[in-house]
């Protein structure tokens, strides 16, 4: 009994450090309560709420079948055409930015100073960058491009340098016993290991690039946002149920086709 | 992947020996690349010649940026504060309301194949719908202010969280799973006790990416109205007070910065 | 009490696991099953607490008649009869006594089960069950950090602390050196003679079974073909539960030898 006793005692007590944090969490939420409040939801919230729903459900069938260039189906290339440009731009500009901040390939204040650019960069809001690229180029698609490229070069270069960190080395070495220049052994060398994996990361950010390209629209930079807020402004449900219903059918297609091809490219 | 059309291409080596070799797909996919990168310069009025000339006129607002207006600092604090309270509750209730949906839709602890289907689909569908999009639908729905963005930020993290819970739940070890059942404990029990310490930490690793990421965007949400600093942003982008909008940027950078950091130092603690 | 009556179990696909079982097996016993892999005692262990179902015949356990339960009832047989596993089926990640305190669970206050709080007293109990099992010391080291040979007492403690009143042991030392195997069988007998639980043993070392059991049962094909006192078996039987092709008769020959000249030294 004495032995059990014993252990009894000895049990390693985490109960203080659970107990607050759970306790610090608990007042983060009372905290953040604030910013729920329900009277706003007035019997016109719970209307609109039914309203959309039905908009979605007899969608404005015009619209989808008419392909001017006001018509759903070209402000879905559209945008999509916005998605796909801006993210190989971004793709482009995020590999050298990727190289600079990777600590296992340049100094390490170099690629300090790189990574907290990054962070600036991705911190600024999308809308910002639309507004801005709006002056250079004037509204429409363009401005929507190089918003795109700007605000994929923050996760890009942060989910390529972690492929670049796990880099393997040692075919290097073999390299060089053959004889090989710096050059040759980054085309042979280095490249064929990255391809792959950054195609992936690419066509991923693709997915989700196409998401954000619909709200560009409600900035003026192209795209089905515009047409979107237009037609929820005017109170259009139908108009907005079929916006909608557009949208998530590309989306959901351009995930599958991604989500094939990441497979093939993972599984060669 | 074969490319049907196109037959294998026949080496015969000196000894006599034949060896077939596929034809390479990749010739096609640069072409079929090229081509769609052409159709999108086309569709959008990408100019290159443009992009040169008046690219300065990016750095005019910049500069105009710098240096930041201090004294907006008073009326920014009550936003910020209520950017943060917006991404924390809606990152922790979604977490939290993540994981009854995500065991629903795990194949290897609910039985009923119908059901887990379903709760794919709906992950996946709060997945596809922008953020911004619920953010807006919200506000027709809960007025403007800051509940309409909480309940965006609920919705999206559900799906986030949700879908990579259910892949870990799925791909979770079952043998002690099987061993509690034969004990007598219900499905409910046997799950809290040997698949939940299993994807614990990847679970609150998970739950506080995306947290982090929340942040960033609940500054976009102000945007259509939903609450937070962007309400302020959009305010001074209107007046083109751009001191402002540098002197938001500057105090929205910092906020990241810091919860990104914290954020970090205890997910490297979990794993 | 379990009493198997021409039991029968095939599987949607054909397959026929379980043919003519008929068992009766009193408290207290300690049975070796042996037989080829894939015979069917994993099925026929599997059946009694209803991890599978069978298709035909009745089993009764305790005079309950185990095919008709349903929810909870099922339960309330389960956490009568405890499980032993050739993978252990340990949470790894979790401390050695976590993993014993389990057993306790059924029995709870929702909120407790929920946050996972145990008394003082049931962790007295686990505790005692580590010690009967010789690694108390080990109480709050975790499991993955622990020898096969160790975990698997771990196991064993679990279910002791279950207090089951019949022990299912499926291959339980398959995955231990012959030190270790030894070790746990000598555990499994003291439990059955102390605490006088049955104990259904599926076992491939046939030395082992004849070295600790009382009872033995052989199965071939879905069939039982042997079923008596230790004492009862030679060489002859063992065949004819091994019996295969010809080309596996030499291993098979082998095996049986070793078996017989074991159970002759001991003896």
């Amino acid at each position: 009994m004495n032995a059990i006793e014993k252990q009894l005692q000895l049990q390693p007590n985490r109960r203080m450090s659970y107990i607050m944090t759970i306790g610090i969490v608990c007042l983060l939420c009372i905290w953040s309560v604030t910013t729920i409040h329900f009277e706003n939801v007035s019997v016109n919230g719970t209307k609109i709420a039914k309203n959309i729903f039905v908009g979605l459900l007899n969608p404005d069938w015009s619209l989808i079948v008419n392909w001017t260039t006001t018509g759903i189906p070209y402000l879905l290339i559209e945008t999509m055409a916005i998605a796909f440009l801006g993210t190989i731009v971004g793709a482009l500009l995020a590999i050298p930015l990727a190289f600079l901040s990777a600590s296992n390939i340049v100094p390490k204040p170099i690629s300090f100073i790189v990574r907290f650019l990054l962070i600036i960069i991705r911190t600024i809001p999308a809308i910002v960058y639309g507004l801005m690229f709006i002056r250079v180029t004037g509204p429409g698609p363009f401005a929507g491009v190089l918003t795109m490229s700007l605000t994929s070069i923050g996760m890009l270069s942060k989910l390529y340098v972690d492929v670049i960190e796990d880099l393997d080395k040692s075919i290097l070495e073999s390299m060089e016993a053959i004889g090989c220049t710096l050059m040759e052994k980054i085309r042979y060398g280095i490249w064929p290991q990255l391809t792959a994996l950054f195609l992936s990361i690419v066509i991923y950010r693709f997915d989700m690039n196409l998401r954000d390209a619909t709200i560009l629209g409600l900035v003026g930079a192209g795209g089905i946002g515009a047409p979107l807020i237009f037609a929820m402004n005017a109170y259009k449900w139908s108009e907005v149920g079929a916006i909608l219903l557009g949208l998530v059918l590309l989306i959901l297609m351009v995930e599958y086709m991604s989500n094939r091809l990441r497979m093939k490219l993972v599984k060669g | 992947m074969q490319w049907k059309l196109l037959s294998p291409k026949k080496i015969v080596l000196p000894n006599g020996k034949e060896v077939l070799e596929k034809r390479s797909f990749i010739p096609v996919m640069w072409l079929i690349l090229f081509i769609l990168m052409v159709l999108a310069i086309r569709i959008t009025g990408f100019s290159l010649d443009i992009l040169v000339h008046r690219m300065q006129q990016f750095f005019v607002i910049l500069q105009q940026m710098i240096p930041p207006n201090v004294a907006y600092l008073s009326k920014l604090w009550q936003p910020l504060f209520d950017t943060i309270k917006m991404s924390l509750l809606g990152s922790i209730a979604g977490a939290l309301c993540a994981l009854p949906i995500a065991i629903l839709a795990a194949t290897n602890i609910t039985k009923h194949k119908g059901l887990a289907m379903m709760c794919k689909f709906i992950l996946s569908l709060l997945r596809t719908l922008p953020t911004l999009i619920i953010a807006l639908i919200a506000t027709f729905i809960f007025g403007l202010g800051t509940m309409a963005g909480t309940v965006a930020i609920f919705l999206f993290t559900i799906a986030y969280v949700g879908k990579l819970l259910y892949e870990q739940i799925e791909n979770a070890n079952m043998d002690a799973y099987e061993a509690m059942q034969s004990m007598g404990l219900t499905t409910m029990q046997a799950f809290r006790y040997a698949i939940l310490p299993q994807i614990l930490p990847n679970y609150l690793s998970t739950s506080l990416f995306c947290f982090e990421g929340n942040v960033r965007y609940a500054s976009i949400l102000g945007y259509v109205g939903a609450g937070g600093i962007g309400l302020l942003l959009n305010e001074s982008l209107g007046w083109r007070s751009y001191e402002n909008v540098g002197m938001i940027l500057l105090m929205l950078v910092c906020t990241v910065f810091l919860i990104e950091t914290t954020s970090e130092y205890f997910r490297k603690k979990l794993m | 009490m379990i009493e198997f009556k021409k039991v029968e179990k095939r599987y949607p696909n054909g397959l026929l696991a379980l043919n003519q079982i008929n068992l009766h097996i009193e408290q207290g016993e300690f049975v070796a099953i042996i037989g080829l892999s894939g015979a069917g005692k994993s099925t026929l262990l599997r059946c009694i607490n209803k991890m599978h179902d069978i298709t035909g015949g009745t089993l009764h356990v305790n005079n309950v008649n185990v095919h008709q339960l349903k929810g909870k009832h099922i339960r309330q047989l389960r956490r009568n009869i405890g499980m032993i596993f050739q993978s252990f089926n340990l949470v790894t990640r979790v401390s050695v006594l976590k993993n014993v305190l389990v057993s306790f669970v059924p029995n709870m206050p929702v909120w407790r089960k929920v946050l996972g709080i145990f008394t003082k007293e049931e962790k007295r109990s686990a505790l005692m069950a580590l010690d009967q099992v010789g690694i108390l010391d080990k109480a709050y080291v975790r499991v993955d950090q622990l020898s096969g040979g160790q975990q698997q007492r771990v196991a064993l403690a679990r279910t002791l602390a279950q207090n089951p009143q019949i022990i299912l042991a499926d291959e339980p030392v398959a995955s231990l050196d012959p030190v270790t195997a030894k070790q746990v069988m000598e555990d499994f007998k003291r439990i059955n003679q102390e605490l006088k639980m049955t104990i259904l043993l599926n076992i491939h070392h046939v030395d082992l079974a004849l070295a600790y059991a009382t009872r033995v049962i052989g199965v071939r094909n879905g069939e039982i073909v042997f079923d008596g006192q230790v004492d009862e078996i030679n060489e002859e039987t063992l065949g004819f539960i091994y019996h295969n092709t010809n080309q596996e008769r030499g291993v098979t020959n082998y095996a049986m030898e070793a078996a017989v000249t074991e159970k002759n030294s001991i003896a």
